[in-house]
């Protein structure tokens, strides 16, 4: 390219503002521009990997001590007081966190013929505890592998104010997958061929709440509320 | 650490993992800290940014995408962003570039441009072809966070004149990094 040539003036916009060097009223009209045109985010981010280059630069230098207890402070001290309007029913669940745990093996592993007639119990049966730190709200997800079949108990509850509750498979790398919204009338979920196998012992599984219908971007946008391990439970019940 | 462990813990952060955001938190922030101490050349101001970085990170961790930015590179590009919009908060909002644009050439600058660390990359070299004192304005606006008057100011010429030179030393810069 020759000096001479005109510059594009939204490439060139979009390179000012990863370089920096823009005031801060053209930086924020950036940012909303980013949020409004997905062809001028892309720019946005073709010029971030190209001058990531640079990032070599940058010489670390430990923080002090107490600068991630700040963080912390700040994060989950928000986090850990519930919001009334969303977690109006707090106190249903909290009476049923201990009726959840005990009501599981009531529920998960009865006889065949009582959960329904597509439920051969064929493999192990695979739980997750969900749960959060410092709280008693809690709920189990069970995946029959035979059939794809996730349950998650106690299944009859809504949110409040016309929120869903998500369930996420948080994978090793790479961006959480959803593995559907619990439905209002109850906690089963099918999933595809595909997805239950790829719900093994260790798995990560998540619950955020969401929009009605489930998250409209396909990820999380909503808190996160409870996680828990897929694990193999050894208490098969006897055909 | 690797990249796809950083990845993963980035997703973990975006579904409230604590435990994965702490690990996050012990891999990353020397590097982050470096940059915010780097741009704002203030330690206070520094761990104030700092703070606010992994909070956005936090409440962002759900919006990265592997394959689309490396996680070091997502990191780096929030921490900048924080520095620089703490930079900018104290100094003019608006600019105007209607100055006369000045055509006179500059004399190259004696001084070497900033040198990078490490090893001399596709960057470095791209950088090489540019005038000194083009490169030195790049570096310097990305690295250290340089506004448009502090560089214009730096080098002497009318801040449009400046602008032209930033918009086609980036144009070049890139059109050396496709070849």
């Amino acid at each position: 390219m020759t000096t001479d040539a005109p510059i594009p003036d939204d490439d060139a916009l979009a390179g000012e503002y990863v370089l920096g060097v823009l005031p801060l009223s053209e930086r924020l009209a950036v940012e909303d521009r980013m949020r409004h045109d997905a062809g001028f985010a892309r720019r946005v981010a073709a010029w971030q990997a190209e001058l990531s280059h640079l990032d070599e630069a940058y010489q670390p230098e430990t923080p002090p001590a107490g600068v991630k207890s700040r963080i912390d402070a700040r994060l989950f001290a928000e986090t850990d007081r519930p919001s009334p309007g969303l977690w109006g029913s707090l106190v249903f669940w909290r009476g049923l966190a201990f009726a959840a745990v005990v009501l599981a093996a009531a529920s998960f592993f009865l006889p065949a013929e009582v959960a329904g007639p597509e439920t051969p119990a064929a493999g192990p049966q695979l739980v997750a505890e969900l749960g959060a730190a410092g709280s008693s709200v809690g709920l189990l997800a069970a995946l029959d592998p035979a059939n794809g079949a996730l349950t998650v108990t106690p299944a009859a509850f809504s949110p409040d104010d016309g929120k869903a509750l998500e369930l996420w498979l948080v994978p090793g790398e790479g961006a959480p997958v959803s593995l559907g919204v619990v439905p209002d009338d109850g906690g089963r979920i099918l999933l595809d061929r595909s997805m239950a196998e790829r719900l093994g012992a260790g798995a990560l599984i998540a619950v955020s709440i969401e929009p009605a219908g489930g998250s409209p971007t396909g990820v999380a946008t909503g808190p996160v509320v409870l996680s828990g391990k897929l694990a193999k439970k050894i208490d098969q019940p006897k055909k | 650490m690797t990249t796809e462990d950083l990845s993963g813990l980035i997703a973990r952060t975006a579904l409230g993992d604590r435990k994965a955001f702490s690990a996050l938190y012990a891999e990353t922030a020397a590097k982050l800290f470096g940059v915010t101490l780097r741009i704002l050349k203030d330690r206070a101001q520094a761990e104030d940014a700092l703070q606010e970085v992994y909070v956005r990170i936090w409440r962002r961790a759900g919006s990265f995408r592997v394959g689309q930015a490396s996680a070091t590179a997502w990191l780096v590009t929030i921490a900048r962003n924080q520095a620089i919009d703490m930079l900018r908060a104290r100094q003019p909002a608006t600019l105007d570039y209607d100055d006369a644009p000045d055509i006179a050439d500059q004399a190259p600058d004696p001084e070497a441009r900033a040198a990078l660390s490490g090893e001399a990359g596709r960057m470095e070299a791209c950088l090489g072809e540019l005038d000194a004192d083009k490169a030195r304005a790049v570096v310097g606006a990305y690295v250290e966070g340089l506004s448009y008057q502090e560089l214009a100011e730096g080098n002497g010429v009318p801040l449009n004149t400046m602008r032209t030179w930033l918009r086609r030393s980036l144009l070049k810069l890139r059109e050396c990094m496709n070849r």
